[in-house]
């Protein structure tokens, strides 16, 4: 029984520290998407925005979206593992201090030191501002990123160390038993088998992003440590990839536990569920070279795998937890409130989202579809309607009162079906604009080129509005203490 | 492929995957069993059919090397190097029919080639990379000009990076 009222503790605190970090992340995705409206109204001729401005705040639209993602996706995972594990407070304290001394790092390197490179930071363009910004700000933005890395490595290690004191080894909290032989004695929820795949590919993914960081760091300094820059890029795209991906499959934890409490039919860890999520552990540390597939360079086994991973990764996502979902929802006579109305969303963004990336993972396609707007149209796809749907309806959800099913078919649908045209209208442009050639990351854009911006700044106003409703209805109904 | 057929396609798979959703959420709120194409053998089935498609798709798309370069003779070599922010490109006389090989270097960041033909679209691109040098060949079937974009983010004026050069008719 103490054990019991110990895991109930720690439960709410999870849930209190969870729900600072979901609103902070709500708020930098506010500020973001104004970002990317600014972007957008520029590049449509709406409004004048030197370039110089547009790199910073397409630089801060990256790093923070990235970080806003992963933040949230980082915070549902803690709170639905505390239902399971007995996690240390004290560690989540430590992550969220790291990653906003990050933050504030980050935001001082971009709109005071004038550093304007990308999120991607991608070697050695740091170090060749041409002038528009010093070294310090540079390496400023590297130490901001480090920082936040290091903020998520003492998450994941705490994390894992919780999931080892319960589950004894890493084969029995990926439900390898059940993989390999069929059965298990005691079968994981699916909180912790995804959780343990997170927290081994993250970390792999966040060290190799941290050694990224530090040689570029020394290479600001001490230009004669140069490094090779096919190299680098590897390093680069490998912790982006595997970064940003985490950040969904963190999400997707909050589908997991939260919709069995609507279908009344509890989310089972079955062999395909397994399977699944083992492959995802292989597959999102080898898909990584998709992104340098216009580097021939690179060995051309490298390249296929870059291509055929893609495609597998799809796999996973459509036939595993895509698939169960529906399973569970039909017929389960759900009643559809803004909650589950996101989360089913965002389950549904991030399947129809993962449809161009796999066709630009095609060696052949990318050679016409690479570094256009394609790009950001898929990832905004699987971002956008994907992780920060889920997001947000984890938010709703913690913040729900009984009369919420009564109120979504009033104002509360209005606006979720605003989000849905909104956001995918927003994406779906993206995609138009790579098909007519647009390339990605431009501050100028021609003429032929502006109807398109114009239409996706419309778009992103209503996304922005529906989303400033998902967010300070979070925030007001937490300060006023409604709380489930 | 032209982008805009490939825009086409994803568009009917993105549909696709999009319909299961839309009968599943309309299939919510009457309470009884999961509706049948749902079930374990279905799912099985998917699987099944998802790697069918992949490994005919791999083999259709690899059959021929997307970054093969040809080393005839009848081939034209054309150096192009990025500087932060123009093009250097080496003058010669480029004719149509024959392959082009660019060899693509930079002197400072990395940078993208982006060869745009007269109606503003993307026909091939190669990244340029320190250290490198990056090849990339492409058959001219019209004379004229030919744009090329920076398509890797390279600083502040990565979007005036571009030049352009002239394809002739070759002589028969």
């Amino acid at each position: 029984m103490a054990n019991v009222a110990t895991t109930n503790n720690q439960s709410k605190e999870a849930d209190a520290l969870s729900s600072v970090a979901l609103l902070l992340a709500g708020a930098v995705f506010l500020l973001m998407m104004i970002a990317g409206l600014l972007m957008r109204s520029a590049q449509g001729k709406l409004i004048d925005l030197d370039p110089t401005l547009f790199y910073q705040l397409m630089t801060a639209h990256g790093a923070g979206m990235v970080g806003a993602a992963a933040l949230s996706g980082a915070a549902i995972m803690w709170l639905f593992l505390g239902r399971h594990v007995s996690l240390n407070k004290l560690a989540f304290k430590a992550f969220l201090a790291l990653f906003l001394l990050g933050v504030v790092l980050i935001l001082y390197s971009i709109f005071v030191g004038g550093f304007g490179g990308g999120w991607t930071f991608l070697y050695p363009l740091p170090a060749h501002s041409g002038g528009v910004w010093e070294t310090a700000a540079a390496a400023t933005f590297l130490v901001g990123l480090l920082l936040v890395g290091a903020g998520f490595l003492v998450l994941y290690f705490e994390m894992g160390r919780a999931i080892l004191v319960r589950y004894g080894n890493l084969s029995q909290a990926l439900a390898w038993p059940l993989v390999f032989r069929g059965k298990m004695e005691t079968v994981p929820p699916p909180t912790i088998v995804a959780s343990t795949v997170i927290v081994i590919f993250n970390s792999v993914g966040t060290v190799v992003g941290a050694a990224t960081l530090a040689i570029s760091l020394i290479n600001l300094f001490v230009p004669t440590f140069e490094i090779d820059a096919l190299l680098a890029k590897n390093m680069i795209y490998f912790f982006g990839h595997v970064f940003i991906n985490a950040s969904i499959y963190m999400a997707v934890i909050g589908v997991y536990e939260i919709l069995p409490e609507y279908t009344g039919r509890p989310w089972k860890v079955s062999r395909p569920f397994a399977i699944g999520w083992s492959a995802v552990l292989l597959f999102v540390l080898a898909v990584y070279p998709h992104h340098l597939l216009q580097d021939m360079v690179m060995p051309p086994w490298m390249l296929v795998m870059g291509q055929v991973v893609s495609y597998l990764s799809g796999l996973p996502i459509l036939a595993v937890t895509a698939f169960a979902m529906l399973g569970y929802v039909s017929g389960s006579g759900m009643k559809w409130d803004l909650a589950s109305a996101l989360l089913f969303l965002g389950v549904f963004g991030w399947s129809v989202g993962v449809v161009p990336a796999i066709i630009d993972g095609i060696i052949s396609i990318n050679k016409v579809m690479h570094n256009t707007l394609w790009v950001p149209g898929h990832f905004h796809t699987y971002l956008l309607v994907g992780e920060v749907a889920m997001s947000f309806g984890v938010m709703a959800w913690i913040v729900r009162s009984k009369q919420d099913v009564a109120l979504f078919s009033g104002l509360q649908r209005a606006v979720f079906w605003t989000y849905v045209v909104g956001a995918l209208g927003f994406a779906m442009v993206f995609l138009t604009s790579g098909a007519a050639s647009v390339p990605r990351r431009w501050a100028v854009h021609a003429p032929e080129w502006i109807m398109q911006d114009r239409i996706a700044t419309l778009l992103g106003i209503v996304t922005l509005l529906s989303a400033v409703y998902f967010v300070t209805r979070f925030g007001s109904r937490l300060a006023s203490g409604e709380r489930k | 492929m032209q982008q805009h057929t490939i825009l086409l396609v994803t568009i009917i798979i993105m549909a696709c995957v999009a319909l299961p959703f839309l009968f599943a959420a309309s299939a919510a709120k009457d309470k009884g069993p999961q509706v049948g194409w749902l079930g374990y053998g279905a799912q099985r089935s998917l699987v099944a059919a998802m790697l069918v498609v992949g490994v005919a798709v791999t083999g259709i798309s690899l059959a021929v090397w997307p970054h093969s370069v040809s080393a005839g003779p009848a081939r034209q070599v054309v150096n192009v190097t990025g500087h932060q922010w123009y093009w250097e490109i080496e003058d010669v006389r480029l004719v149509t029919g024959s392959p082009v090989v660019f060899n693509v270097h930079t002197e400072d960041v990395n940078h993208g080639l982006g060869v745009y033909d007269a109606d503003f679209r993307l026909i091939v691109q190669i990244q340029a990379m320190p250290g490198y040098l990056n090849q990339v060949q492409y058959t001219f079937e019209k004379p004229g000009k030919y744009r090329i974009l920076c398509m890797e983010f390279c600083g502040v004026a990565h979007h005036d990076m571009t030049s352009e050069f002239t394809v002739s008719a070759a002589k028969s």
